[in-house]
């Protein structure tokens, strides 16, 4: 039971909408006749307590899958390698610049996640980035980072 | 007579070269993004939206809505080349699509879901712009009480038409309005939810959450295996289908059309839920219900027309009562909102050139598709064998650009990625996405609806059960969760909504 995706599933929303019901509260709840801020996320919150517990009893009689089988099979890894590539570029493509941040991560995703021959990864890595961004500053008149160390 | 100077206002607005571009745009990236697996018409909208900004309004909304119904062509071309859904609404076009495309009969069988989709798409734009303007006439009376009530009952109903649980679908609902929340509250000026951080005070974005879910989730979905497709080696000729193809599908093209469309009008219907039920409504009434799912024509005429058709009809709800009933529509009212417009009963009479400029260029950009699918497939074909691993890295970045874009902020690149990570754990966890989208963009209005019927009955709840439709759409929603909680309508409703 306790290795359930559903209890644990449950158990994640049991939470946020205790979270919610809590902030609900704290943010005031008003008058019925002029409900203040907190009214509408302190019902948010209680309804999705409820409906969390639901799912979690359902849990004890039916537990389905585990959560470590979720992932049997899967090549979670490589995802963590592209959550993580992402998030990098993300934190860093103000300071370095658009393009240059586009070609690492467009390198790093075609080579090392499911590996492009890289006469055909470099050209297109370094290509599309300059592509789009002529595109986007250029003819749209959109402004994208050009960087702060340069 | 008023219809016809309406349309011909509308035709006056569409047929302007810009707006005539906008439309080409649309129904070219709908097409492509159809037949592409992996990118769909909610992401293409969303990374599209900032780009309509640099021109009118009239032209923005009818690139999106083109973008939307031109999805609905292009998902059959993979359903029936490779066996690989472009769309959720087409899955049911690879049952028999594939298996005609197998058997030599590719020519028909994409001809076939060409010329369902233009008919049913034009016969909805037809009941379009006959229903929107009496259903406009009406809800002018909507106050909020009525305006609360029905988006309760839209939501209610997208949980009830999930594919699974429809406690889990509530949950996904009640945490999209809690997201619709996040920022400073319209009526008592208090940040909520913002943990001190400005970037929030404005809100979460629509268009970050949008590509998380359904753009950098569906990416991490599709990389936790290796994505391989086989095209089926088969000459693509006589794409005309013959008088026996036509007599086999006529009815099932009329029934899928209507089925399609009042099914569209439905929040949570839609074109996925149309065309399962057309697939399942073909088969119960065919003489030989053995030959589906081997092959039969009518297999994929009455699911195509029915998922054009829903397009069409999902475009009432939005237009005249300003509630969007599916994602997209939701993204296509984000669209309305950031161009200054309000969909709603009154668009049609304060701004008449915008909403029959969209009607007509809905006849054109379907004019359009027919024209860019038959003789463009052997493009399509070529689109489909681009190799994921260097798709992939490309629509990533497209993501980023498109988000960095729509709000100028590294911040809303990192709101993209942890819904897409949510996104992509929803999945696994077997939560749909879809009404967290919907409730998070209808949860302002919905609280705001509610606060404003308590403000007027001072403090009575009652007040939403003394008025009439009010009264009627909670009814509705409440037997929409009895429904779900009995075990035979439970069972029946996961039927049909796993596709019979």
């Amino acid at each position: 039971m306790i290795r359930s995706a559903e209890f644990w599933g449950g158990l994640f929303w049991l939470a946020l909408g205790a979270f919610l019901a809590w902030q609900g509260r704290d943010l005031g709840l008003g008058r019925l006749n002029d409900p203040g801020s907190g009214f509408a996320l302190l019902w948010i919150g209680a309804i999705m307590m409820a409906l969390a517990s639901a799912v979690i009893l359902g849990a004890f009689r039916h537990p389905g899958q585990s959560v470590a089988s979720l992932w049997t099979e899967t090549r979670w890894r490589k995802l963590a390698l592209v959550v993580a590539l992402l998030l990098g570029f993300a934190l860093a493509f103000e300071r370095i610049g658009f393009v240059p941040g586009a070609v690492a991560l467009l390198l790093a995703l075609m080579l090392l996640v499911d590996p492009v021959d890289p006469r055909k990864a470099v050209p297109l890595a370094v290509s599309a980035p300059i592509a789009i961004w002529f595109v986007v500053t250029k003819l749209l008149k959109i402004q994208l980072p050009v960087g702060t160390l340069w | 007579m008023d219809i016809l100077q309406n349309l011909a206002l509308g035709f006056g607005v569409a047929l302007d070269p810009v707006n005539l571009l906008a439309c080409f745009v649309g129904v070219f990236v709908g097409t492509l993004v159809g037949v592409l697996p992996g990118i769909g018409p909610v992401s293409a909208m969303a990374l599209l939206l900032p780009v309509t900004l640099s021109g009118s309004p009239q032209a923005g909304i009818i690139m999106m809505a083109g973008i939307y119904y031109g999805s609905m062509y292009g998902g059959s071309t993979t359903s029936i080349l490779v066996n690989i859904p472009g769309e959720a609404s087409s899955v049911v076009t690879c049952l028999d699509g594939h298996e005609m495309a197998k058997q030599g009969r590719a020519g028909p069988a994409l001809g076939m879901a060409a010329m369902s989709s233009f008919i049913a798409g034009t016969v909805a734009i037809v009941l379009l712009m006959l229903i929107a303007p009496v259903l406009a006439r009406f809800a002018v009376a909507f106050g909020p009480p009525e305006y609360f009530s029905l988006m309760v009952l839209g939501l209610t109903l997208l949980g009830f038409m999930s594919q699974g649980s429809m406690a889990k679908a509530m949950i996904m609902a009640l945490a999209g309005v809690a997201l619709g929340l996040v920022g400073i509250d319209q009526i008592n000026a208090t940040a909520r939810l913002t943990f001190d951080r400005l970037e929030l005070l404005d809100g979460v974005g629509l268009i970050p959450v949008v590509m998380g879910l359904f753009g950098v989730a569906e990416i991490l979905s599709n990389l936790e295996h290796v994505v391989r497709r086989e095209i089926v080696a088969t000459q693509i000729d006589g794409l005309w289908p013959g008088a026996k193809d036509w007599a086999a599908s006529k009815w099932a093209l009329v029934r899928g059309t209507v089925l399609g469309f009042f099914l569209g009008l439905l929040p949570g219907g839609g074109a996925v839920i149309a065309s399962f039920a057309s697939y399942a409504l073909e088969k119960r009434l065919s003489a030989n219900p053995h030959r589906f799912g081997k092959g039969a024509i009518e297999g994929v005429a009455g699911p195509e027309a029915a998922n054009n058709a829903a397009a069409g009809g999902a475009f009432i709800p939005l237009l005249t009562l300003g509630i969007p009933p599916n994602v997209v529509m939701a993204l296509l009212l984000g669209a309305f909102i950031v161009h200054g417009l309000q969909p709603g009963p009154l668009l049609m009479t304060q701004n008449p050139a915008m909403f029959w400029g969209v009607v007509a260029s809905m006849y054109i950009g379907n004019l359009m598709l027919l024209v860019l699918n038959l003789p463009l497939i052997g493009l399509w074909v070529q689109v489909l064998r681009a190799p994921y691993n260097i798709l992939f890295p490309m629509i990533l970045l497209f993501c980023i650009v498109g988000v960095f874009c729509s709000g100028n902020s590294a911040f809303d690149v990192v709101v993209m990625i942890v819904f897409g990570v949510l996104g992509y754990l929803f999945r696994k966890f077997g939560y749909e996405a879809a009404p967290l989208v919907l409730a998070f963009v209808l949860g302002p209005m919905l609280e705001n609806n509610l606060r404003k019927s308590l403000i007027l009955s001072q403090g009575d709840f009652a007040i939403l059960v003394a008025r009439p439709i009010s009264a009627i759409c909670l009814a509705l929603a409440l037997l929409a969760i009895v429904g779900a909680c009995a075990p035979a309508l439970g069972r029946g409703r996961k039927a049909v909504a796993a596709g019979a």
